[in-house]
């Protein structure tokens, strides 16, 4: 598979990117995905240094979704971030923030005791002194984490099988979203399989600057995904973010063996329902339960070239009434918005989308990214879900797993 | 005009090398060039400063002076130059006892080459291809021939040296057998006037047949054209020479941001022969495919031509690339001074030369002393540091190189005027500040000049959007009598010769652009008022 190597030359310098960035549009101090990419890329082959400004991209890759020349202008960015801080060093609060899933596994044996235990002031103001925002509260880890619970649950079996892969935040953090996905499944004649072995998609990694401990998660996570892609299994994800890396990323940053094969066969977990519906087999047997919701596509759902399957899925629910938000980016960026130094621009970009559902009033917001809906709750108070739940809630109670 | 011990004809870098030269050694002399500096063949070429490995075989004496002049470049010149190193690689179907011949010439003359496994050549140029059969490192340079020129001449006015751009010599005039002046008319306009004079140096490159012909005087040159391909990005950091006989095609020059693939060799009919072709662009990409696998997928930005002043009886690449001076005083001539051949990697000793003839017969004891004193000083730490603030990373540096003495007003315009850090040229980190400078300097017409001085409109986008940026703060630094649609169509105009040969893939798409931006947005053209829209 090619990498992104040579893609500069198809950029026209049109700019258009830079138009619609969301940092640029609030950070005078970040030129833009354009000149941070492409443009700096010319300078950077001739032996410029990279410029410290790259650490403002929050990789949401709205510069890859307009561009209309085909330039993975973000994967550009990652790499040259991944330079920059490989020659001017990382801090410490980076370390953590890109590797959340080695802090997950440390605070879950005494899991309750670590909630408290973040929460407590001399935590955050520890927290706080290495860079990380005391603004914002930390996601908090669940009880039990998704496999776990996995592990235990008695599905029926089904002829048709689908691989999830459940990712790092709903694993430790929202596991009740891939509880959900997995009774959406059952009431749709699907069995689930969650293959041993995953790690962490590497997105964290990624925007930190640590391309090769991403590169090696890929390769393990292809190792892991490539025997179901081969036998025509689908993928299924629930993190909008997890589906881009593995459906594009692996390709485009590391060229990984198997990543287009895997890619082919990978699905966000609403595409693939809604592919369901198109073919006749989604089970339309709901419960007309209601419901007023607002909805809001994350930047990661957006850049997969996939449309709004949620919003198509959810209009199909009896009673249920959904409006697209349509306003951009939420602003949070996975870990971005946790620092210190990145909590304002971070709610800075997120202040169109806060406005829109602050003045409609709904029963809920709904979104397929699990920070999406971290941002969305602090940055507007509202009850957030991921869309599975609203749908899994119209399959009661006939399927209650 | 108040007379001048010299006037010098042509503003490429022998020209501006003369007058350095003749100014370092007290000489009163001005400059002539018929457009702006370095608009003929000094900028119409690779972009390289010959280590002497290409000439070695069959030229031996003309590598001799690249050995030397390359190590003198390096010293004086060093904004203009870029230590890139160049590579000499064999591919398997090229003849191995060239090999051996071009080995033991380098030896011979002192020339450093060292071996390089072809996996090594690889590893450090991965863009190569992998059928490498030898490979050798040699101390090839990128220069830069704008910069090159208009550092010459701010040294030489640094001596009391003079340039006069846009102004052709129309006229030589004698008293007797003795040049008495120059006549020349201002190319914008038409006025004409004669500067006296005591000696003329005919410097015009291509273009001396022309010159020495205005003093009735003969000299033979043969413009010989050779076109050469620009791509958008760098894939090579190092020069790629192929280790042949000298061919068509045969040397990559990583150059700024650019990658450089030439020439090709073919008798011109004039010296302003420099409309380049698509068969020639086309027949460099296939031969320079088999170095660069990927060739065919790297954009090209756009092809130039430029002629060579070939002074021999021989035609091409065989005849000899050495220098002439001549003496026209042998013709009954007495006062005129033709300097022709030679290659840019020599132009110094080529204007040392001359200007050793010129002050003999001036009578004028004074030695060259053009190979030990900086063309222009490093800037001073101070002001790269105050630089660094307004630029993305690396920007304050190439801006440095390329200003030259004119850096420090530049960076005094950025401290001034937060408005002037806008980047207008945002593919080549040029400044509002840094056109703004160029365009209130006398030798300033028209976009292209300012282009030849900053690379606006050099790099990805060709002039579409850094062409109506700028146009505004030209306009207001009055340039010419021209307004701002006239400014920009004279600039596309000529970014357009060099795309139109290479019209396809994804430079056709930012043709397009540029056609949508200036032909429907800001309807330059005039089309929509005649169609009654």
């Amino acid at each position: 598979m090619k990498t992104c190597n040579n893609n500069i030359d198809a950029c026209t310098a049109c700019a258009s990117c830079t138009a619609l960035c969301p940092v640029a549009a609030v950070v005078r101090d970040f030129p833009g995905p354009k000149m941070a990419g492409p443009a700096a890329e010319r300078f950077r082959k001739a032996g410029a240094p990279t410029d410290a400004a790259l650490a403002y991209c929050t990789n949401c890759k709205n510069c890859d979704i307009t561009c209309p020349s085909g330039v993975p202008v973000a994967a550009l960015n990652m790499r040259a971030r991944a330079e920059h801080v490989k020659k001017h060093g990382r801090r410490l609060r980076d370390w953590i923030l890109a590797h959340g899933e080695h802090m997950a596994k440390l605070a879950m044996p005494g899991q309750p005791l670590t909630n408290l235990g973040m929460a407590n002031p001399v935590t955050r103001q520890m927290l706080k002194a290495i860079g990380i925002s005391g603004s914002r509260p930390l996601p908090r880890y669940a009880p039990r984490t998704f496999l776990r619970q996995y592990g235990k649950l008695r599905q029926q079996p089904f002829a048709d099988k689908v691989v999830f892969f459940p990712g790092c935040f709903i694993n430790y953090n929202a596991p009740q979203v891939g509880l959900d996905l997995i009774a959406v499944l059952q009431a749709n004649r699907h069995q689930v399989i969650v293959p041993p072995g995953l790690a962490c998609c590497g997105v964290p990694l990624v925007t930190g600057g640590y391309l090769e401990e991403a590169a090696a998660a890929a390769k393990r996570n292809l190792a892991a995904l490539a025997d179901y892609a081969r036998q025509g299994i689908p993928i299924l994800t629930a993190c909008t973010s997890c589906g881009l890396m593995i459906k594009q990323e692996y390709g485009e940053l590391f060229g990984a063996d198997g990543a287009g094969e895997v890619a082919a066969r990978t699905y966000d977990a609403m595409e693939f329902l809604l592919e369901l519906h198109d073919r006749g087999r989604l089970n339309t047997a709901f419960t007309p339960a209601g419901g007023k919701y607002l909805y809001h596509a994350p930047c990661h759902l957006r850049a997969q070239g996939i449309g709004r399957p949620a919003l198509e899925l959810l209009s199909v629910l009896p009673g249920v009434a959904v409006t697209d938000l349509d306003a951009g980016c939420c602003g949070i960026a996975g870990s971005y918005g946790f620092k210190a130094d990145r909590y304002d621009i971070s709610m800075a970009i997120g202040q169109e989308l806060f406005a829109k559902i602050k003045a409609a009033p709904a029963d809920a917001v709904l979104a397929d990214c699990g920070t999406c809906r971290l941002q969305i709750a602090h940055g507007t108070g509202a009850k957030v879900l991921h869309p599975i739940s609203v749908i899994r809630k119209a399959y009661e109670p006939e399927y209650k797993l | 005009m108040t007379k001048t011990q010299a006037v010098i004809i042509g503003g490429g870098a022998t020209g501006a090398g003369i007058l350095r030269d003749l100014s370092m050694r007290g000489v009163k002399a001005v400059l002539l060039e018929q457009r702006d500096l370095a608009h003929g063949t000094s900028s119409r070429f690779h972009g390289l400063l010959h280590s002497g490995g290409r000439y070695v075989v069959k030229d031996p004496e003309s590598a001799a002076e690249c050995v030397a002049e390359n190590r003198i470049l390096r010293k004086i010149a060093g904004q203009c130059v870029e230590d890139t190193e160049g590579f000499f690689v064999r591919l398997p179907e090229d003849d191995a006892a060239f090999e051996q011949q071009w080995l033991a010439a380098c030896r011979a003359l002192g020339l450093p080459v060292a071996p390089l496994a072809p996996q090594e050549a690889v590893r450090l140029e991965p863009n190569l291809t992998p059928r490498i059969a030898a490979a050798y490192r040699v101390p090839d340079a990128a220069i830069d021939g704008f910069r090159l020129c208009w550092q010459n001449a701010a040294a030489a006015a640094r001596h009391g040296g003079e340039v006069l751009t846009y102004t052709e010599a129309i006229g030589i005039e004698r008293d007797g057998g003795k040049v008495t002046g120059v006549t020349v008319r201002d190319a914008l306009s038409g006025e004409t006037r004669t500067i006296p004079c005591d000696l003329v140096i005919n410097a015009a490159g291509s273009w001396v047949g022309k010159v020495a012909a205005l003093a009735g005087a003969d000299v033979h040159v043969k413009p010989d054209r050779g076109t050469l391909v620009a791509f958008n990005h760098r894939f090579t950091s190092r020069i790629i020479n192929r280790l042949r006989p000298p061919s068509d095609g045969d040397i990559f020059v990583p150059h700024g941001s650019v990658t450089i693939l030439g020439t090709t060799s073919v008798a011109a009919d004039r010296p302003d022969d420099t409309a380049p072709r698509s068969d020639e662009v086309l027949k460099l990409l296939r031969i320079g495919q088999e170095l660069f696998t990927n060739l065919a997928d790297y954009r090209i930005l756009r092809a130039f031509a430029g002629t060579r002043p070939l002074y021999s009886a021989a035609e091409g690449r065989a005849a000899s690339r050495n220098f002439a001076v001549i003496d026209h005083r042998a013709e009954g001539i007495d006062g005129l001074i033709t300097v022709v051949g030679g290659k840019l990697t020599t132009y110094r000793l080529m204007a040392e030369k001359a200007a050793d003839l010129a002050c003999e017969r001036l009578g004028i004891d004074a030695p060259c002393r053009t190979a030990g004193e900086p063309l222009v000083a490093d800037p001073a730490p101070g002001l790269l540091a105050m630089a660094k603030k307004y630029f993305p990373a690396g920007g304050a540096e190439l801006a440095a190189a390329r200003l030259g003495d004119a850096f420090g007003a530049v960076v005094r315009r950025l401290e001034d005027d937060p408005a002037d850090r806008a980047l207008i040229c945002e593919c080549e980190l040029v400044t509002l500040a840094e056109i703004k400078e160029i365009a209130a300097r006398a030798t300033t017409h028209g976009l292209s000049d300012i282009r030849r001085r900053t690379r606006l409109g050099m790099g990805t986008c060709q002039g579409a959007f850094c062409g109506f940026r700028s146009v505004a703060a030209v306009c207001d630094a009055g340039l010419a009598d021209k307004g701002a649609a006239e400014l920009l169509r004279d600039f596309l105009e000529e970014r357009w010769s060099g795309i139109r040969p290479v019209l396809w893939g994804k430079q056709l798409r930012e043709e397009e652009l540029l056609r949508g931006i200036y032909g429907a947005s800001l309807n330059i053209d005039g089309a929509m008022h005649d169609e009654g829209i």
